[in-house]
């Protein structure tokens, strides 16, 4: 067999998954092997590569589909993903690009504060599988969160009853600044992610229920009905 | 007294820890005299936040108001917290 070919065993310790889920992965399609003469599966190292750092791809998945992910992709709860996040911080502490050294402590906070949201309100909540989807790619220059919770109209209807549908909600989440501690603690994070975009020339994409929302410098608040809803919340902050 | 942030780790992100450092610190702060200042130093912080400041920033602005004082940092997510911090409390920090 070539160098450049992995076992099945050797590929699942890699992405993090089981033996189990890598056949069901080339059953459905989702992730084809290489099969050898006497039938047993091969992976390329090219292959595994690109699978595992397409994380968008990976997240939306999970949260349309509840397929599969890397164990070092998801964060079970709010302890873990605090371990991981500030892990990502270290990483981006050491990279030589000089507007990445500048701004990593911003690109955690930011990151923090979206996937903080998720757990916040969705404790006790989640519609199936608890906790969040995080990841990070430091050549591509993005992270990805996401979560298969209530999403960010539930959630703020619980407070704010006037909204009606996902693109205001979105509008209030990313805009509004509830002042104050009473009724709740509704927390005023992705308003600051938002600033921290703008003013730093980032991007930000974020999907929730049927609305989806784009943030630059040059975009401050596009939102549009999405083609491909989704239950819970999706983010991507490029950097 | 002084508060040093980087006691409580270095990297302050999540309402839940947040809400811990500020009960852990509690007591220390029922001995402040009464014209005492309280001083929150973020030397050594890396990465600071909205949650975390809220819970322990925002509930000593408005317990102690003028007897708080921020020292200057130059990290950019201390400053963008502090930003929409005064945003949320309607309220200015002191900042030395």
């Amino acid at each position: 067999m070539e160098k450049d070919l992995l076992t099945i065993s050797e590929t699942a310790e890699l992405l993090g998954v089981s033996v189990d889920t890598l056949r069901r992965w080339d059953e459905k399609g989702q992730f084809k092997a290489f099969r050898s003469e006497g039938g047993h599966r091969y992976y390329s190292k090219e292959q595994i590569a690109n699978y595992s750092k397409d994380l968008f791809k990976l997240a939306e998945d999970w949260v349309l589909n509840k397929t599969e992910i890397p164990t070092t992709n998801y964060c079970a709860d709010s302890a873990t993903f605090q371990a991981r996040v500030a892990k990502m911080g270290s990483e981006l502490s050491l990279v030589s690009d000089d507007k990445i050294k500048k701004n990593f402590s911003l690109i955690v906070a930011m990151a923090g504060e979206i996937g903080n949201n998720s757990f916040d309100h969705n404790l006790g909540n989640w519609r199936d599988v608890p906790g969040i989807f995080f990841g990070f790619d430091i050549n591509k220059k993005y992270v990805v969160l996401a979560d298969r919770g209530q999403g960010i109209f539930k959630t703020l209807k619980r407070v704010r009853p006037e909204l009606n549908d996902d693109s205001s909600a979105l509008i209030v989440a990313f805009t509004e600044i509830v002042s104050g501690r009473a009724p709740e603690e509704r927390g005023n994070g992705l308003k600051f992610v938002r600033n921290i975009i703008i003013k730093n020339k980032m991007k930000l994409y974020f999907k929730t229920g049927e609305a989806e929302l784009e943030i630059s410098d040059e975009s401050p608040l596009a939102i549009k009905k999405t083609i491909t809803p989704v239950k819970g919340c999706i983010a991507l902050i490029g950097f | 007294m002084k508060i040093e942030l980087q006691k409580f780790g270095t990297t302050l992100l999540s309402r839940q820890t947040g809400r811990e450092a500020y009960s852990a610190f509690l007591p220390t702060l029922n001995a402040l005299s009464e014209n005492e200042i309280i001083e929150v130093d973020f030397n050594g912080v890396i990465t600071f936040s909205p949650s975390w400041g809220d819970e322990f920033l925002s509930k000593l602005l408005e317990k102690y108001g003028d007897k708080l004082v921020l020292m200057k940092s130059n990290n950019p997510s201390v400053l963008a917290t502090i930003e929409i911090l005064e945003q949320v409390n309607n309220m200015k920090f002191k900042i030395v």
